[in-house]
């Protein structure tokens, strides 16, 4: 029955599907399409890594290439999304925020409440982040702790196609503004998506399993990271629930500590650096809320607080991975009060 | 074209307006009665109503944080701008805006904005919105002689080039980036110079006269709704009052602000030419301004008077929907 | 005997050449860091005739303060001649222009560079008296001064002032048109006087001919831009000749005879002609429109109303202006600039 996609086919469905519906919906970036003013063939990238290739020739000059001006783009998208239109802007990655941070953060994000409720700016930024590519300290950040940071944007870390295509069309639906994150390494996954549009509501967390002993809290590729290791701790007899967070804001923290209360244990599982990062966030709110439940201290898997190497070996080491996972969980369990 | 009799007493009424609201708030503001920041618009008021004489509820504007002058032009309802500068809950932003972010989205007005240069992308974006939906709209982003060296509005002189937006970028150099002068921290002696760099027409013009604002930015948002393009006007102008008010102003020269008022005031000049060309009667001008007198006085009373918000309406408007 | 020698005056209009005809029409911009440049170019030549001493005109438009770097750090290299810049308030308006023209005739200049459009120099001519004038554009439609290399001018205003020419045919006199209103003589202009239905002075340009009622010329070239070009059009005036001319006009939909005219860099426009007349010294011209404002050299200058008497007169007795190729004649016919070593 089950049509397999990559997430990268998935996004670019969810975009033509919105577009297709809605014809305030346009999407502009760096090379979204690729190739305009020049002598070559028009739709020559759709993006460095082709996730939104063929769109241009769907829907003409709504995919616009822009200029690497990204404060006077993300802006535009801004101030069109105020004025009636639908933008979905490609900020290429999302260590680029520096170059255009004050247009998300002090005009998009703050329109609503500044102006009394009356501004509705249904914006969506899509911007790549992670590391793994072996693109240094400039191209491969987890930005979204300081995206999540800010009250009046909404965060979307989708880790599976599936999720990807149904937050980015709630994403395009939303009247807020959204910073939706797409790990370059999860491009080429594959997994069961359906043919037609259908969403998945934001702050509603993804029980990827079920279990008893620890619960992991993951989000974007860490999410399978921390399925490996639950898989691998299964072995050994620890039973682990893995959450998905899906959205960082709104966040479920409802179902984090549901869990958190049913397992006693939590090891959260964040590739951004450790201070301040959603792992922090997480355990504060376990700390908070679930601290009676708490049968052990919680653990926190992380990058280190270092900038993002260049050297395979050491952004190989720099990387969270599944047995770093599985130990903090087997840690977790051995904890004599 | 040529301006009506009703042009010339919305123009009056407009300015007049902009001058008392301003003036009221000076006076506010030193009696401890408005908080924050409040930067003042007296000076410039020609500038704000001659480009917003040519503009209605479908084309946008940006402004910046000396905004006051910009929303009244633009139609932002003087009650409810009093309010939202008194922190009142029935202000156009609910109190949760004040003066630095007045804005009313019905009225095509996105914001006066407290980050200088934070207008122009948006500006850009608006244009391009009234051109992918067909409005016949334009967007004007006024700019102080500060954001003009700010990237942002480099970046979106050349991005509202490069898609010919109907955009229009009105340069308020009133000489003065808070302390610092717009000679000493433009390279460029004159922002209009700007403009044949990315490829679109800059004009100067004396931001005090009513008459020369209104015809040229007739003939930017002219050649805008063709589908022509972009335009950059330097205004030319002066402010009355300090960057924010309880500013000391002592990087200005000794009188400097009293010989301007005395002998390029936009609204003296405006009153000398619509009476010397029998257009208007002094009495008209001055029946108006007894209107618009009576207006603030009322504005004023109403925002005293006016509730403030409650401990509950912190936590609304972050979101449309969470 | 460089001690003894006059100084020579320059006058650069900092605000020339950024009006709305970038927008109404094609003109080019013409940025300070231009004019400056040009000033430069001139400072060299003048130093190689031996002009000694300089006064230039401040403004806070740029101008002084680019100079004043050039003259610190080019200066010295160059030999350029010591300029001081005349001691005067400065209202970054046309009254500096007048009020340096003034003080410098005061000083004893023995020609004055002008850098401008028609109309910095209309402002120069009205101040200038007896001193001669280098006119050179920087403006947008230009008539009345010359496009020329500012070290060509640079040369001929040095020869001029170092007395090495013939003064009488180095120079040559303009006509002006003298306004009145109410009897008193308020303004004048060098090239053209235009009574236009404007009812304000506005941004000054005038890019609507259809509002036009009549044109006054001094002279009128067939290859000029502007509204001379009008009058150039259809009966040519020589900048020698003892009469000026007066066009009427009329909104071309009414027009028996209707020109095309280039009024404007990029702006050719369709004008109504109801008659051409050529106008003498002696006789005054009465403005008829009861309300309008008078442009002067192409930009709207005076608002008047219905209850003044406004006429336009044609004057002989214009403003110097040095012949730059009368001057380079003489300077090659005499060997001015050549040295001979033994």
């Amino acid at each position: 029955m089950s049509r397999q996609i990559s997430l990268q086919q998935a996004v670019n469905e969810a975009l033509a599907q919105e577009m297709e519906r809605d014809k305030t919906v346009i999407v502009m970036g760096e090379d979204v399409a690729g190739g305009s003013g020049t002598q070559g063939e028009m739709d020559a990238w759709g993006g460095p890594l082709g996730i939104t290739k063929g769109l241009w020739s769907k829907f003409g000059d709504r995919v616009m290439d822009t200029p690497i001006s990204e404060s006077a783009f993300v802006g535009a998208a801004v101030g069109a999304a105020v004025s009636g239109l639908r933008p979905v802007v490609e900020l290429m990655f999302v260590d680029f925020m520096g170059v255009c941070f004050d247009q998300i953060l002090n005009q998009a994000a703050k329109f609503r409440y500044m102006f009394g409720g009356k501004a509705v700016t249904p914006l969506v930024v899509r911007t790549m982040y992670g590391a793994g590519l072996r693109a240094a300290a400039q191209h491969s950040q987890c930005l979204y702790p300081m995206f999540t940071h800010v009250p009046g944007l909404k965060c979307v870390v989708p880790s599976t196609p599936y999720d990807a295509k149904g937050l980015l069309i709630q994403a395009i639906r939303d009247n807020d503004p959204v910073i939706f994150f797409e790990h370059k390494l999860l491009y080429s996954i594959r997994g069961e998506v359906p043919e037609e549009p259908y969403t998945i509501p934001f702050g509603e967390a993804n029980f990827v399993r079920e279990g008893s002993d620890a619960t992991i809290v993951a989000l974007g590729r860490m999410v399978h990271l921390a399925s490996d290791a639950a898989q691998a701790l299964a072995q050994e007899g620890i039973d682990c629930e893995v959450i998905d967070l899906r959205t960082t804001s709104p966040l479920d923290e409802d179902s984090v500590l549901e869990s958190v209360e049913k397992t006693g244990r939590l090891v959260v599982v964040d590739e951004a650096s450790p201070r301040c990062n959603i792992a922090t966030d997480i355990a504060a709110l376990a700390g908070q809320k679930a601290f009676a439940s708490l049968k052990a201290p919680m653990a926190m898997v992380t990058a280190p607080h270092t900038p993002v190497p260049f050297s395979d070996v050491l952004e190989d080491q720099y990387i969270p991975d599944a047995k770093r996972v599985a130990a903090a969980v087997r840690d977790t369990m051995r904890y004599k009060a | 074209m040529q301006l009506s009799r009703a042009d010339l007493l919305k123009a009056y009424r407009t300015m007049k307006m902009i001058r008392e609201f301003e003036e009221r708030l000076h006076i506010e503001f030193a009696a401890g009665e408005v908080p924050g920041f409040v930067h003042l618009y007296a000076g410039e008021e020609a500038v704000a109503t001659g480009v917003c004489m040519h503009l209605d509820d479908r084309d946008k504007i940006t402004s910046t944080h000396r905004g006051h002058g910009h929303c009244l032009a633009k139609g932002c309802d003087v009650d409810g701008m009093m309010a939202e500068i008194f922190g009142k809950t029935n202000g156009l932003c609910a109190g949760k805006g004040g003066s630095m972010h007045i804005a009313d989205l019905s009225k095509g007005m996105l914001g006066a904005n407290g980050i200088v240069g934070g207008g122009p992308p948006l500006a850009c974006g608006a244009a391009l919105a009234a051109k992918k939906l067909g409005t016949g709209g334009v967007a004007v982003s006024f700019v102080g002689d500060g954001g003009a060296n700010q990237g942002t509005t480099l970046e979106s002189l050349n991005l509202a080039a490069i898609w010919s937006l109907p955009c229009i970028f009105v340069i308020e150099n009133n000489g003065y980036a808070e302390s610092t002068s717009c000679k000493y921290a433009g390279a460029c002696h004159d922002f209009a110079d700007r403009a044949s760099g990315f490829n679109m027409p800059g004009v100067t013009v004396d931001g005090h006269d009513f008459f020369a604002v209104h015809e040229v930015t007739g003939e930017a948002v002219r050649r805008a709704r063709m589908g022509n393009g972009p335009t950059l006007i330097e205004c030319k102008v002066n402010r009355y009052y300090g960057h924010f008010e309880g500013d000391a102003q002592t990087y200005r020269a000794r009188d400097e602000v009293k010989t301007i008022r005395e002998t390029r005031d936009c609204i003296a000049n405006f009153e000398k030419k619509a009476t010397s060309s029998g257009m208007l009667a002094a009495s008209e001008l001055q029946e108006t301004s007894r209107e618009v007198l009576a207006q603030i006085d009322d504005a004023v009373a109403k925002a005293k008077a006016a509730a403030r918000p409650g401990a509950a309406d912190l936590l609304t408007h972050v979101y449309v929907s969470y | 005997m460089a001690q003894h020698q006059a100084p020579v005056g320059i006058v650069a209009n900092p605000a020339s050449g950024r009006d709305v005809r970038r927008l109404v029409a094609r003109a080019s911009a013409f940025p300070v860091s231009e004019k400056c440049h040009m000033i430069t170019r001139l400072l060299a030549a003048l130093a190689a005739t031996g002009v000694t001493r300089v006064l230039a005109m401040p403004d806070r438009g740029g101008i002084t303060e680019r100079l004043r770097r050039a003259i610190a750090t080019q200066g010295p290299h160059d030999g350029w001649p010591q300029v001081e810049f005349v001691e005067m308030p400065i209202e970054d308006g046309p009254a500096d222009t007048l009020r340096a023209v003034e003080l410098m005739v005061a000083a004893g200049v023995a020609a004055i560079v002008v850098l401008g459009g028609d109309g910095t120099h209309r402002l120069a001519a009205s101040a200038c008296g007896e001193t001669p004038i280098m006119a050179l554009s920087t403006g947008t439609n230009n008539v009345f001064p010359e496009i020329r290399e500012a070290t060509i001018a640079g040369i001929a205003t040095g020869l001029v002032a170092t007395g090495r020419v013939d003064a009488t045919r180095a120079s040559r006199r303009n006509k002006v048109l003298r306004v009145e209103v109410d009897g008193q003589q308020t303004d004048l202009a060098v090239v053209d006087a235009a009574i236009s239905n404007h009812r304000w002075i506005g941004s000054k340009a005038l890019w609507h001919p259809e509002l036009l009622s009549q044109l006054f010329v001094t002279f009128a070239e067939s290859d000029a831009l502007g509204l001379s070009s009008i009058a150039g059009l259809l009966c040519p005036v020589s900048r020698r000749a003892a009469h000026g001319l007066r066009i009427d006009l009329l909104p071309p939909e009414r027009a028996a005879v209707t020109l095309k005219a280039p009024i404007a860099p990029g702006l050719m426009a369709s004008v109504g002609i109801a008659g051409v007349c050529e106008i003498r010294p002696s006789e005054p011209q009465s403005i008829h429109s009861g309300s309008g404002v008078i442009a002067l050299d192409g930009e709207r200058e005076i608002e008047f109303r219905p209850q003044q008497r406004v006429a336009i007169r044609l004057g002989l007795d214009g403003p110097l202006t040095i012949d730059t190729e009368e001057v380079m004649t003489q300077a090659a016919r005499d060997g001015l600039l050549v040295s001979r070593h033994a």
